[in-house]
């Protein structure tokens, strides 16, 4: 009898518009926060917005939530790997956002960037159809869950990968997307910004969908208290800058791609799901939902009840303090090749 | 350029007593009508691999620039007479390679995909990879030459048994793939391979070789009087091609009578074949420059070349090394360790630039062999410590024919496909396909000239 490995926690792949707003970076450092809880593993991070400072400020979380560098030699010539970052390509680059500049500007006293970043060109870049794709050749089977907090643009070039569809259909459980309104509402700019993907996403993504409109976002909004409180640890925090970057404080930020995570990680208890049907897209950006028995998409509804306890996960989650964590390949290598020393604890 | 008023046919050989050689392209090739006709009798393009196990130390191989080659690093210092000749490429990625649940065993696993472009089956019995690029073309050029494809390989061709993890030695082994179970051992007795290209096809048993040792005459001789009716027909160029060509073979036909003669010295009781020489260099010379010819005469247009396989604890005492070649690729950090990888990888690429230069030294069609191929030298591991399937060491060398533009390094978006090279070399030999393996597209040859 073959023996047969535990599954680890959930991969997630993460597709987000990095930067047009704090949402998505407040969503990324819950997901650093549930991985380093164990409860998560971030299997790949991409922007679909074309701008190398988007990406660069995922690198910059990336390096952040990975902790200090071990010290010279502490890994024995196994270097700590950080994961490729992915950006749509293609098109116009997009403008610079406040939120951008302030992380990715600020210095320290000495004049050195105060989050370290490697993406200074397209070519530090992946690309986000083969990341992900192959993010999720590696999972086991529906032990994957995609959360999409951004135009469509990257999900839909992997539909159109050869075999995409399949992997998709095997490897993920669901796709949690922050975006639009329901059952009806606004236009959402993450919609608005990519009509036609979206239309094809709704249309053709071949796992069930459940999707967090601006209604939740709204009604959960992000507590700005916690931004003073909680995150007082770091001297230094990209969160807290791009925070108070994104609106003059003090503000709580409508967050649904927070949502959409902590949904895909922890599914039950925080909040209820519609009945099943179908989101349509119209030309305008709006989102209509449809009910259908058997539909493949539902939406969040929020559930009074939980409100307290969701916006509490929110401000513990993501103010979290970083977990170094390994590599899963590395580790894969660790056992074969004898383990080197752990890493150095976080100095705090 | 002799007119004459019926051309040499492309596929001529030179005949006698069960010996068969191939001609190399020559002026009286090109039918005089057809002169300035771009199309007529135009030198065919090759493809070859040539792959290195183990991975490379990365930080000793690429350049910390992009653009117009330059200084190269010290594994590839031999190669910067011919940097012009090489196109560099950076981040292309086997995630097939990748454990992708199925554990360990990178090495079986690398060398397994690296042409098929599949995640091979993990297995010691029931093998299963893909048809490999290589393999592709060779069936779409099958008919056009002798051979459709070349595997040659300088180190152990055992098929079964576990190499890696429980990968089987089919893995580790082969490069090139016939069918998805059928992997194509390359040839490591360069006396096999030289009667393979040059007696009529049959590779000799060593009691038959052993008789005809005896009469140790060249196989030239056999095809004497053929040779004397051609040069009869040929203008003074093509008689100089023909003499330059056929003395290549007889030196390698005398290069193999000399490592016949110092193995029997050496170590008789060693298990390596008959007539492999012990020195790596001067095999790798030999069974190159057989490679060379069997270009030259279009034998073959496809060659796979395993210079070692993965996962090879192969020493090199011929640089001093004796520790195994695997074993320093986990070198932790150790500089002792990482300077003797080094010194294999700079050693491995120096009998390359060796390679390139002889490729370089021959004309054909009015342009050099080499300007007539895609020679991809490469590994499927980049860091051979971390394992890692990223940012694989790959140089194409030769131009296609035109097709690429050479001396230059381009570094592509991480994680793009090695398959995108795959497609686009398939598409340079005339086989269009959609994809291959894990492709995403080809690599653009907008990008590549």
């Amino acid at each position: 009898m073959q023996f047969q490995p535990a599954r680890p926690p959930a991969g997630i792949v993460f597709d987000s518009d990095l930067g047009n707003g704090v949402d998505a970076a407040l969503a990324l450092a819950l997901l650093y926060g549930l991985e380093g809880k164990g409860e998560a593993r971030l299997v790949s991070i991409s922007t679909s917005i074309s701008n190398l400072k988007s990406a660069a400020f995922a690198d910059a979380l990336a390096r952040f939530y990975a902790g200090p560098p071990p010290a010279a030699g502490a890994f024995g010539g196994f270097e700590r790997s950080l994961p490729p970052i992915g950006m749509a390509g293609g098109g116009g680059l997009a403008g610079d956002t406040a939120v951008l500049k302030a992380v990715l500007e600020k210095t320290t006293a000495a004049g050195m960037p105060a989050y370290t970043h490697g993406i200074e060109k397209l070519n530090d870049t992946a690309d986000p159809t083969a990341l992900i794709r192959n993010a999720m050749t590696a999972q086991y089977d529906e032990n994957c869950m995609v959360v999409l907090a951004g135009p469509a643009i990257n999900l839909v070039g992997v539909m159109d990968l050869p075999g995409g569809l399949e992997l998709i259909r095997r490897k993920v459980k669901l796709l949690a997307l922050a975006a639009g309104s329901y059952p009806d509402g606004r236009a959402d700019p993450r919609v608005k910004s990519g009509v036609a993907a979206a239309k094809r996403l709704l249309s053709e993504w071949p796992t069930p969908i459940v999707a967090v409109g601006s209604e939740v976002g709204d009604g959960l909004p992000f507590p700005g208290s916690s931004i003073a409180k909680d995150f007082a640890w770091a001297p230094a925090h990209p969160i807290v800058d791009a925070y108070c970057a994104f609106r003059s404080m003090p503000y709580d930020a409508p967050a649904p791609a927070m949502a959409a995570v902590l949904y895909a990680v922890r599914p039950d208890g925080y909040f209820k799901l519609s009945a099943p049907g179908r989101i349509g897209v119209l030309e305008d950006g709006r989102t209509r939902f449809t009910p259908a028995p058997g539909g493949p998409h539902r939406y969040l509804v929020i559930d009074p009840a939980q409100k307290d306890r969701v916006i509490q996960a929110y401000a513990e989650l993501a103010s979290a303090r970083p977990v170094p964590r390994q590599n899963p390949r590395f580790r894969n290598n660790q056992k074969k090749n004898g383990a080197p020393p752990p890493p150095e604890p976080v100095k705090q | 350029m002799t007119i004459t008023r019926k051309a040499l046919h492309r596929r001529s050989f030179l005949r006698g007593m069960g010996a068969l050689v191939g001609l190399p392209f020559l002026d009286a090739m090109v039918p005089a009508m057809a002169v300035g006709q771009a199309r007529a009798a135009r030198p065919p393009l090759r493809m070859a691999f040539a792959y290195v196990p183990n991975g490379i130390i990365m930080n000793q191989w690429n350049p910390g620039y992009e653009g117009t080659l330059g200084e190269l690093p010290r594994i590839l210092k031999a190669m910067e007479p011919h940097r012009g000749d090489v196109l560099m490429l950076g981040n292309l990625t086997h995630n097939s390679g990748r454990a992708l649940l199925d554990g360990a065993g990178d090495h079986g696993r690398c060398s397994g995909s690296y042409l098929t472009g599949i995640q091979v089956k993990k297995t010691t019995v029931d093998i299963k990879a893909g048809i490999s690029c290589d393999q592709i073309v060779a069936r779409r050029l099958a008919g056009q030459t002798r051979f459709p494809s070349l595997e040659v390989g300088l180190e152990d061709a055992r098929q079964a048994g576990d190499c890696d993890s429980g990968y089987s030695c089919a893995y580790t082994n082969n490069l090139a793939w016939k069918s998805e179970t059928q992997p194509l051992p390359p040839i490591l007795d360069p006396r096999a391979l030289f009667e393979r290209l040059f007696g009529n096809g049959v590779v000799l048993s060593p009691e038959a070789r052993a008789r005809q040792a005896d009469y140790r005459r060249s196989i030239l001789d056999f095809v004497g009087e053929d040779t004397r009716k051609l040069e009869a027909t040929l203008g003074p160029t093509d008689r100089r091609k023909l003499d330059e060509y056929l003395s290549s073979i007889r030196d390698v036909e005398a290069q193999i009578e000399r490592a016949e003669k110092t193995n029997a010295q050496i170590d008789p009781h060693m298990e390596k074949p008959y007539g492999i020489p012990a020195d790596f260099a001067a095999h790798f010379k030999l069974m190159t420059d057989m490679i060379t010819i069997a270009f030259q005469a279009d034998l073959t247009r496809v060659v796979t070349f395993l210079m070692t396989r993965e996962g090879t604890s192969r020493p090199y005492r011929e640089i001093d090394i004796s520790d195994g070649h695997h074993p320093c690729t986990h070198h932790q950090g150790k500089p002792d360790l990482i300077e003797k990888v080094t010194r294999i990888n700079t050693y491995h690429a120096t009998q390359m630039a060796g390679w390139v230069e002889k490729l370089k030294s021959i004309r054909e069609g009015g342009r050099r062999l080499l300007d007539n191929m895609m020679l991809v030298y490469g590994a499927g591991l980049s860091d051979g410590n971390r394992h890692l399937h990223e940012d694989l060491p790959t140089l194409v060398i030769g131009n296609a024919g035109g097709a690429v533009r050479t001396g230059r390094r381009v570094v592509y978006r991480k994680e793009t496909p090695m398959c995108n090279l795959h497609l686009a070399m398939m598409d340079r030999m005339g086989v269009h396909m959609e994809h291959f393996g894990d492709s995403t597209g080809q690599l653009s040859f907008a990008d590549l000239t």
